[in-house]
């Protein structure tokens, strides 16, 4: 063989055999991190299958020849080399120049080029050193390769697609389709190419023409380039140190308006943005956000950076400021055409930043009813961004009178009785009579006029977590008593049965 | 003369078609019960009927009343029907008084609810700008979540708010919020003691305990047993055309759990 057309397919497959299997099927479904993406700093751009470990020797031998090369196992690369004839002449030379790569960096590697991308996967997988194949001449090359080639490739179908169910169960019929092969008493794969294809799919399905594909080397998909890792990162050295929020939004801006962009480009969001201040002193101030939505508006990720800064300012003026973003894929909304909009999750995260950084984080979010029967007891979730229009009318834990989503039977003729509790209760004179009964009750608390009891309902025993003795709600025992005083309002009242004091819980309202 | 009386009389009949007529004047046209846009249900059917379909969108409300009047049932009430309707509300608690279990048992979806626990506390002692400054906070608190928009109700809760700290919120703060919410699809609800936002306000309901029999009769008590309130409520002040401005009676019930 000694020319190829320019623009005839060429590829070549680089497998190196020492490569254990077992790590060759993990690494290529969780490719290792690499010490950046350990400290967190920076998330990989691709999240397919074809993410490749930088670290990986075949990768880059293969990055050293094209731009267009896809992993299908930490031990098998698929590159397009059509086109370096220019460079290093004819395939045989592409090939030889390939092996001494590989040698330089210590790895033995068998090399096929051949102009399917499936023959040359199939005589790196079975013929060791290198073997090129002209464009006439796969089917001679591929015949006397044994059948069993193909459990190889089926562990390499099997390691690329384990992700799944699906792709499990896949993976069992590719197996049981190679055994009924063997036991057909096919060897070879000229055998298996030479059967007629109408009757190998009527006996083994889909799977069978797929492997008759394989044993004649046609490419029943096409090459996936892999894309190189591509940071979202952004750095600032100022001439003059900063102080202060407002002429840090402008350099926040100026760093966050290129990586937005290139965000949508890429149809990615940012899901966890890290802003560095350098300061005048040598420190850095880190600021790490973790964002509830991927985002890419300038604007909102600039207003959280700077809520975040306003909360935790830094300890001196701002010498540079860097900003490194966690790419997710892109959000996809669809509005619905008659349901009432919601706040888009951007909106949402910008209002509980905001509200946090004025409130404060603990004192904004959803309430959530604990399965406690300790009066009063509540716990704050964090509200959540997105809400499907298709939970609305959903009866909540504990059902009210509403239990129709129906718009009209939602109506009812009187609203259940509400407390207003008050979360430090508030002390309470009060006088009883010997059964602990309140006749009367005043507080010093202002605003509370207090008044004898016109009637009262009571008393409700409670008690529970006797068993704590050093947490930190600690165990409670009380009788709750309803009164209605003369001052025309009925409140929830206790008598603690430790202190044997009195409290105002709340009041009926 | 005649001919003059009859074309003014075609020019009225024209404008009130085209809903015209009110344009320069301070009411604002009737709003239709059906139309959802228009209005938000409380989901008590009494009060909604006299409403005119309930709580006005892009307009300052106020519920108003004494402790025991109904206030936060009401609430609790129109919070569940908002968030049956699929729509988020915002509750401003700035003295942080909601009961998570009252409104569960309300019937509000609490994951549709974003709460914001204020500060403001009732008794304050001798540090008197606290409460001023926590006062603020939840008013701004009730601004930010007005400009993010979308939601289907927002109150603000100054229910046991000291008297003295409502005071001395400036009487702009009142049209600046309802500057903030027209033309929204908010139902924003202020809840207080007294009247706060006066000439801001769009609807005023003011609650009390049933005056149809002694004081004791506003709380039911069923033997042993708290059975709930008898109240009233009136239309204290309405920028929508309201007829009917006499008083509802309302109850409430308690809800039991086994």
């Amino acid at each position: 063989m000694s020319e190829v057309p320019r623009d005839a397919t060429l590829y070549a497959c680089l497998y190196q055999p020492a490569f254990a299997h077992s790590a060759s099927a993990d690494a290529t479904a969780r490719p290792a991190p690499t010490a950046e993406a350990k400290a967190g700093h920076v998330q990989r751009l691709s999240t397919t299958d074809h993410r490749p470990p930088t670290n990986d020797p075949l990768v880059s031998i293969a990055a050293e020849f094209s731009s267009r090369y896809e992993q299908h196992r930490a031990d098998l690369v698929s590159v397009d080399v059509r086109g370096l004839s220019r460079l290093f002449g004819t395939p045989k030379n592409i090939g030889a120049e390939m092996r001494r790569e590989a040698a330089s960096r210590g790895v033995r590697v068998h090399v096929a080029i051949a102009p399917t991308r499936m023959a040359a996967l199939v005589l790196a997988l079975a013929r060791p050193g290198l073997t090129v194949v002209a464009a006439g001449g796969v089917a001679d090359a591929l015949a006397p390769v044994p059948l069993s080639v193909l459990e190889q490739l089926h562990e390499d179908a099997q390691g690329a697609g384990a992700r799944g169910t699906q792709a499990r169960l896949q993976a069992d019929d590719a197996r049981a389709a190679i055994a009924a092969l063997k036991r057909w008493g096919l060897r070879t794969l000229g055998e298996l190419a030479a059967l007629p294809a109408a009757d190998l799919s009527a006996r083994l399905g889909r799977g069978g023409r797929v492997w008759q594909a394989v044993a004649r080397g046609e490419d029943t998909r096409p090459l996936v380039p892999m894309q190189a890792d591509e940071r979202f990162e952004g750095r600032l050295e100022l001439e003059w140190p900063i102080d202060g929020v407002e002429p840090l939004s402008f350099v926040l801006t100026r760093l966050l308006e290129p990586l937005s962009l290139r965000l949508e480009r890429r149809d990615r969001g940012a899901a966890v943005l890290h802003v560095t201040l350098g300061l005048v002193t040598k420190e850095e101030h880190h600021c790490r956000l973790e964002l509830p939505s991927p985002l890419r508006e300038v604007r909102a990720l600039r207003t959280l950076a700077l809520l975040d800064c306003e909360a935790h300012p830094p300890s001196a003026a701002i010498d540079t400021v860097s900003v490194s973003i966690e790419p997710t894929p892109g959000r996809i909304l669809q509005h619905a055409l008659f349901a009432r909009p919601h706040p888009t999750p951007e909106q949402l995260s910008t209002l509980l930043a905001r509200l946090g950084a004025v409130m404060g984080q603990e004192r904004v979010g959803a309430p959530a009813v604990l399965d406690s029967f300790r009066p009063g007891t509540f716990a704050m979730t964090p509200f959540a961004l997105e809400h499907s229009a298709a939970s609305a009318g959903q009866t909540p834990a504990r059902s009210g009178p509403h239990d129709s989503t129906d718009p009209e039977s939602r109506l009812t003729a009187h609203s259940v009785s509400a407390l207003r509790r008050w979360r430090q209760p508030i002390p309470a004179r009060v006088a009883a009579d010997p059964r602990h009964r309140p006749l009367r009750v005043t507080s010093d608390r202002r605003g509370f006029a207090g008044g004898s009891v016109m009637t009262c309902a009571g008393p409700w025993r409670t008690s529970g977590a006797w068993w704590e003795h050093d947490g930190q709600a600690g165990p409670w025992s009380r009788d709750e008593w309803d009164v209605a005083l003369t001052d025309g309002a009925v409140y929830r009242i206790f008598r603690d049965r430790v202190t044997a004091g009195w409290f105002i819980d709340g009041v009926v309202d | 003369m005649l001919a003059a009386r009859a074309d003014r009389n075609t020019l009225v009949t024209a404008l009130r078609e085209r809903r015209l007529d009110q344009t320069l004047t301070t009411a604002l046209p009737t709003l239709d019960p059906r139309d959802e846009q228009a209005v938000g249900p409380t989901g008590l059917a009494a009060l909604d009927s006299r409403l005119g379909g309930g709580l006005p969108r892009g307009h300052l409300s106020e519920v108003i009343g004494p402790r025991s009047s109904g206030r936060t049932s009401l609430l609790l009430q129109a919070m569940a029907a908002a968030t049956a309707r699929g729509e988020l509300v915002a509750l401003v608690d700035a003295l942080d008084m909601l009961d998570a279990a009252s409104a569960a048992a309300a019937g509000v979806d609490l994951t549709r609810l974003l709460w914001v626990r204020g500060h403001v506390v009732t008794n304050p002692g001798l540090c008197r700008d606290l409460n001023q400054r926590a006062m603020e906070q939840a008013v701004k608190a009730l601004g930010l979540v007005l400009q993010a928009g979308n939601f289907g109700l927002v109150i603000l809760d100054l229910g046991e708010a000291p008297h003295e700290a409502l005071r001395r919120l400036p009487f702009t703060t009142w049209l600046r919020l309802q500057r903030m919410v027209e033309g929204s699809q908010t139902v924003c609800v202020l809840v207080g003691n007294e009247p706060m936002s006066r000439s801001a306000a769009g609807l005023s309901i003011k609650l009390q305990p049933s005056a149809t029999a002694d004081v004791n009769a506003a709380a039911r008590f069923h033997g042993p047993l708290f059975d709930g309130l008898n109240l009233e409520a009136r239309v204290a002040r309405a920028r929508v055309q309201l007829t009917d401005t006499t008083a509802l009676p309302l109850s409430t019930k308690v809800a039991r759990h086994v």
